[in-house]
């Protein structure tokens, strides 16, 4: 298997999280996986770009059209981020609102930042929300609920239960989507 | 035992399962996580280690060293241009050796995500003359921490790890030693004035020739041990592509993916090279070309007319590697008809640009807002330094930028070059301790006409929060103190989110300033608003909202304020952004003038 992954936001949003969310997921599948990330500057609200390649891999870095996911925690970051998205079978699961633009991709949109000023969840946790709705959406996700709540668990029990939490509430809200 | 590790994460355990208990460093992206890891470890398997933080590079290194003369097992980490402040120490220890081991890591910056300059690390061993590993990933940095240690033990020279940013922060599932052994070994200093003391010119010559022997033996093990088994694996092709760290692991996607037909040979020690054995290997290939992040440092240890790379122009000089890279090259060779594989469009119409910024209620914003205010662009000369109070640039707050320290130096140099400004410098309080008060002493006695602004947030920020001396021990490490040490008054002002009183005190140095025939300096008692144990107690969590009514959109806050949640909404108006303001209240009262920031209610 090879499944190619960019989380795109800004620093801050907890991107990070969810490539160790990733990575984790795989070794508890057994599964080769090479990951990267941002530190630094480019966290101080800039934007963030990491990479998750899950199978046979030589290089954590990611070429243009080779992404099957795109996890934008934010719209414009999803934008700028777009060619990394493989146009054919590529998946971008979006938070954003009913404005953002058609492109040629597969895209999944959904207002979190909207559902995150319900009160439905803590802004903190919009990043397990996105990979909730990913869960829900992307028929080729190459892990099911139960691995990426293991994943959770194993990285911080203490917290893992409000974030499976929200990781539902995404799965349930997903439910009204288009598809 | 498999393990999912971070490469710093990785590093660190090594140098656990290697023995290494004595380490020393100064935290720079990509490497800080290699030092604050291994005090994690230490914890997690109770271990008796010396793990610190040093002033500098360069003092990190030494410690280290010393460490490794008298028979300990020792590590110094640090990133590229760290090295160069660390460099003096390394050129005289690379000629007189150690007797225990001592691995220097040292984490290059391919693409400049975090760094001043792309230099090469690997470059700089070569320079040096000691060896270096190039890891390609978490695993292999892993490996190569226990295979540096070893190396340097039996060639008694200080090795070399040069893991990059891809590197140091990528995460890989990898396989690690079951069990922790820890069985340092124990340190005894053994007099030997001829070697630990030699002076030039007999002393260092005869070292000079010992470290020419030392390479020869270390280019033969490189041959037999490292390149020789790899050889053999070789299946024949008639293009041999050379390559090392993470510069594989694009090369090797690259030729699967797009099914080319070529050898890689992947040098897991790229200096010293065992250079004639290598050339052998050409006799058997049409082309050979070098792949290497981010100088030619293979390149120039090989010559042949079938070598390409970038002194052939066939290769990228500068930026980080992908595989499209790798593909251009081969099509420069004319190996490929085309020359993109990977190509795909950017999204067509303008994205907001998101340059990074100080995060909201960082006391930075408000200094340099009064800084500007009471100094003026027009009339000052502004230097800064390295740290999260470079960001100031985006407040127009900042003229110069160039390496640690070099904000005081540099000072003293406008000040005389340009007497009719002011020259206001500003720097961090890590940086200070870095390398600021050698050129404050200077200043000092020479009587150089400029304003300091130390900016003392507690902590070393931009590099994740590592604890400073002054932190840790505030009562022998005050920067005060220093300051008046230095022969000169250091004003003091503790920050508050009123920028009235940080306008105040700025007059005040002004005043102080025209009085003065030598440097002004200030200590700026500030905190980190991500600083787990002081931020809560300094942020007053007063939360602003704008009131539309009186908003005449005259940017002033978007332009010299800056606070990220701040943002024009539809109706043109300012709107704080509720999800980002940390409740500072610095913008209520001075900032707006027509005072259009109000206290949020709940």
């Amino acid at each position: 298997m090879k499944y190619q992954v960019v989380i795109a936001g800004i620093g801050g949003q907890g991107a990070v999280f969810l490539v160790k969310v990733l990575a984790l997921a795989s070794k508890l599948k057994d599964q080769k996986c090479l990951a990267t990330e941002n530190h630094g500057m480019s966290q101080r609200g800039g934007s963030v770009s990491c990479f998750v390649k899950i199978g046979e891999f030589y290089s954590p870095a990611m070429d243009e059209n080779q992404a099957n996911l795109l996890i934008a925690l934010e719209e414009n970051e999803g934008l700028r981020n777009i060619q990394y998205l493989n146009k054919e079978k590529g998946t971008l699961i979006v938070n954003a609102d009913e404005t953002f633009p058609k492109i040629e991709h597969k895209a999944i949109k959904i207002d979190a930042f909207k559902r995150a000023k319900e009160g439905a969840f803590p802004i903190q946790s919009l990043n397990v929300y996105m990979l909730g709705i990913t869960l829900a959406c992307d028929q080729n996700f190459p892990f099911s609920v139960d691995e990426i709540e293991d994943a959770i668990r194993s990285m911080n029990a203490k917290m893992a239960d409000k974030n499976i939490e929200v990781l539902h509430l995404a799965i349930n809200d997903a439910k009204d989507l288009e598809k | 035992m498999k393990e999912t590790l971070m490469g710093n994460e990785a590093i660190a355990l090594a140098l656990i399962h290697s023995n290494v208990d004595m380490i020393s460093g100064y935290p720079g992206t990509p490497s800080s996580e290699i030092l604050a890891s291994y005090q994690k470890f230490k914890t997690k398997f109770n271990i008796d280690a010396y793990s610190e933080w040093a002033t500098n590079e360069k003092v990190g290194f030494e410690v280290a060293y010393a460490g490794a003369i008298a028979g300990r097992t020792t590590c110094a980490t640090m990133k590229q241009v760290g090295l160069n402040v660390a460099s003096d120490a390394l050129m005289s220890a690379a000629y007189i050796g150690l007797n225990g081991a001592m691995l220097l890591v040292s984490a290059d910056d391919p693409g400049f995500y975090s760094s001043q300059t792309e230099q090469d690390s690997r470059s700089f061993a070569k320079f040096a003359k000691i060896p270096v590993l190039d890891p390609s990933t978490p695993q292999e940095a892993y490996d190569m921490v226990k295979l540096g240690i070893e190396i340097s033990k039996k060639f008694e020279t200080i090795t070399m790890l040069r893991p990059v940013m891809r590197v140091c922060h990528a995460r890989e599932i990898c396989e690690v030693d079951d069990e922790v052994n820890f069985n340092p070994s124990k340190g005894e200093f053994k007099r030997d004035i001829q070697r630990w003391a030699a002076v030039p010119p007999a002393g260092r010559f005869k070292q000079g020739l010992e470290q020419f022997e030392r390479l020869e033996k270390i280019k033969e093990y490189n041959w037999e041990e490292l390149i020789l088994p790899k050889v053999k694996k070789l299946k024949g092709s008639k293009i041999l592509c050379i390559t090392s760290g993470t510069a594989y692991g694009y090369t090797k996607e690259a030729l699967i993916e797009q099914n080319i037909d070529a050898d890689i040979l992947k040098f897991d020690m790229p200096y010293p090279l065992p250079k004639e054995k290598i050339e052998v290997l050409f006799k058997e290939y049409e082309k050979v070309i070098i792949f290497e992040e981010t100088y030619p440092c293979i390149e120039e240890q090989l010559s042949s007319p079938k070598l390409h790379g970038k002194l052939t122009n066939d290769v990228h000089k500068i930026d980080e590697f992908s595989k499209d890279k790798v593909l251009a090259a081969l099509s420069n060779i004319g190996l490929l008809d085309k020359s993109s594989f990977y190509k795909s469009e950017k999204y067509a119409n303008e994205l907001p640009v998101r340059p990074p910024n100080l995060c909201p209620g960082c006391p930075h914003r408000d200094v340099y807002y009064a800084v500007m205010k009471v100094f003026k662009k027009k009339k000052s000369i502004y230097p800064s330094d390295i740290g999260c109070y470079t960001l100031g640039l985006n407040q127009g707050a900042i003229d110069t930028v160039l390496c640690m320290g070099g904000s005081v130096s540099m000072a003293s140099g406008f000040s005389l070059a340009d007497p009719s400004k002011t020259t206001v410098a500003t720097l961090g309080d890590s940086t200070f301790l870095h390398s600021g008060v050698a050129p404050l002493i200077n200043a000092v006695y020479q009587k150089h006409k400029f304003i300091l602004l130390i900016l003392d947030n507690s902590t070393t920020a931009m590099t994740g929060r590592q604890t400073t001396p002054e932190r840790s021990s505030p009562e022998l490490i005050d920067i005060k103190k220093i300051v008046e040490g230095c022969g000169i008054e250091c004003h003091e002002y503790v920050y508050t989110p009123k920028i009235e009183k940080t306008l105040e005190f700025m007059k005040h140095l002004k005043k102080k300033y025209e009085e003065a025939d030598g440097p002004v300096v200030a200590v700026i008692r500030e905190f980190c608003v991500l600083d787990k144990e002081r931020a809560p107690s300094m942020l007053p969590g007063v939360f602003a909202t704008v009131d539309e009514e009186k908003c005449v959109a005259c940017d002033i806050c978007t332009t010299q304020y800056k606070c990220p949640p701040m943002h024009y909404n539809e109706n043109e108006k300012i709107e704080i952004d509720p999800f980002l303001c940390i409740g500072c209240s610095a913008c209520i009262d001075t900032l707006c003038p027509t005072d259009a920031f109000v206290k949020r209610e709940n």
